[in-house]
């Protein structure tokens, strides 16, 4: 079986910072909701029912294999840290992590692909790529799909489509979400219209955790609000649709900030590279912050050392989870900061040595 | 930056909020953004989304309350107060109650996109269906609560991936 340390070295390869438009949108991640005939929902499973579920799909998902090298980790098994771990790996949800009983997640080692057992829903479907790419991603998701319905029989009707848990995922059982990077557009107080925009197409704006989670670090995930009453195409198309001209508007408001106070702008980006090179401690609300002024300075080429695959892991390496895989213990709030700001000042004199 | 609460440390940490359509910033120090974080408006989460919609849009409560699922034993009123089903029958079983908000919150009430390729077998099964539940309404009528649970088990077996309005 695999461990959880193994994955600590690297990051998922939606964070290589390629792709259509991968200068502003991070990346693409489509999930499917489908719930396993013949049996209850979870909140009304009991713990005999939650076994034999997790032990179907667990058989189910190698038999049709779905994919050649997946690797299933049981999560009741699993320690907090680790369970935030995956979290913050975008591998399983939030209220997977702290759920109960029988559960699991299979994923493919690029993390592109992961199959949460036992969520609110019996199965999760997940595939994130890097940059837009919501179509290929869709091609992808639909293939597993198919292959695990061929061996298991899903909950289905034909005028609500896939059953779940929760009305509001039922019909597709489709969420398709974009993560974007959009700093100007937030200082220039521009992001509100975009989010008018969006809202009237049927779309909604979190965070980068997804339900309920705070923004930060200019990220934010577009996502479909209705799953009843369009395909799976549609859906995707209205996303993809409106994307590029969110990207289009951030990339203006970039322009205006460079043409009207590049110096503000240049302080702002420099020190904020500065902060994480000599900060002895860095809070995870700050390191936030200065990631996304310098990953916008990369995109504007007033720095050039440092690589956009570099910004976007450290977004997910400095965080709280990660950390304490990294020193192998559970740490306080303030141990964390004096290690991430260590970690990170590790990580940029590597690319200082490197430069020679 | 100063912390923009005490107006001493400096603003470690900056929070964006989205408040309805309205994002804002708010710049404070580590000890008065935790001491805050509480305080915060936070974005509905789906769930309290969902709860608020059920009471918008669910008609005749009285007449909906009494129903409970055969098969998982779910109460409308459990549904109204967690906005999560319990089974794939309760689609079927609040199906009154889960039309308009349904409407409300999708604007349809019909799936358009993929159909799994079994779900031809459907129709068959839908009357099967049916019939078994007719017979468990009558076994529990008569309190035969043996045959009953042998009615739900042969439900859960079919129901589900089954077509079934009503
Ligand atoms: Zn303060
Ligand atoms: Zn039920």
């Amino acid at each position: 079986m695999m461990k959880i340390s193994d994955l600590a070295d690297n990051t998922g390869e939606w964070l290589r910072g390629t792709g259509p438009e991968s200068d502003i949108v991070i990346s693409s991640r489509i999930r499917l909701a489908r719930n396993v005939a013949k049996y209850p929902f979870l909140s009304r499973a009991n713990a005999k029912q939650k076994k034999e579920l997790e032990e179907l799909i667990r058989t189910k998902i190698e038999e049709a294999e779905v994919y050649p090298t997946l690797n299933y980790i049981n999560l009741s098994e699993l320690s907090s840290v680790d369970r935030l771990f995956l979290v913050e790996r975008h591998l399983i949800s939030k209220e997977h992590a702290e759920g109960e009983k029988e559960r699991g997640v299979a994923f493919e080692k690029s993390e592109n692909i992961s199959v949460m057992v036992n969520e609110e829903d019996h199965i999760r479907i997940q595939v994130i790529r890097s940059g837009l790419e919501l179509r290929e991603t869709w091609k992808t998701i639909d293939d597993i799909d198919n292959k695990l319905e061929r061996k298991i029989n899903y909950a289905y009707s034909s005028q609500f489509g896939y059953l779940t848990a929760c009305p509001t995922n039922v019909g597709t059982g489709m969420r398709a979400s974009v993560m974007l990077h959009l700093p100007a557009l937030g200082m220039t107080h521009h992001i509100e219209k975009v989010f008018n925009a969006v809202m009237k197409l049927g779309l909604v704006v979190r965070g980068l955790y997804g339900e309920g989670t705070q923004v930060s670090g200019d990220l934010y995930q577009i996502s479909n609000q209705f799953t009843l009453g369009k395909s799976e195409t549609e859906i995707i198309e209205i996303i993809e649709g409106v994307i590029p001209r969110i990207t289009s508007y951030e990339r203006m408001a970039r322009k205006a900030l460079i043409s009207e106070s590049r110096e503000q702008l240049e302080d702002r980006v420099w020190r904020s590279y500065g902060m994480l090179k000599v900060a002895r401690m860095i809070s995870s609300e700050e390191i936030m912050h200065l990631l996304s002024q310098v990953r916008m300075g990369v995109n504007l080429g007033i720095i050039n050392d440092i690589k956009m695959k570099t910004l976007n892991e450290l977004f997910i390496l400095t965080l709280p989870g990660h950390l304490q895989k990294l020193e192998g213990r559970e740490l306080t709030s303030s141990q964390r900061n004096i290690i991430r700001a260590l970690y990170v000042r590790k990580r940029l004199e590597k690319i200082e040595t490197l430069k020679g | 930056m100063k912390c923009e609460s005490c107006n001493k440390k400096y603003a470690t940490v900056h929070l964006t909020e989205i408040v309805g359509n309205v994002k804002k910033e708010r710049h404070l120090c580590e000890e008065c953004a935790q001491s805050v974080n509480t305080q915060i408006a936070k974005v509905p989460s789906p769930t309290e989304i969902l709860t608020n919609l059920i009471n918008q849009v669910a008609p005749g409560i009285n007449e909906l309350s009494k129903i409970i699922c055969p098969v998982c034993g779910l109460s409308y009123l459990e549904f109204r107060s967690h906005g999560r089903l319990g089974c794939p029958m309760d689609y079927t079983v609040f199906r009154k109650g889960l039309i308009p908000l349904l409407e409300k919150m999708h604007g349809s009430v019909q799936h358009v996109g993929k159909v799994p390729s079994r779900a031809g077998k459907e129709l068959i099964k839908k009357n099967e269906l049916m019939q078994l539940r007719n017979e468990l309404n009558k076994a529990i009528e008569k309190e035969d609560y043996e045959r009953a649970a042998e009615l739900r088990d042969k439900i859960y077996e079919i129901s589900g991936d089954n077509d079934e309005n009503k």
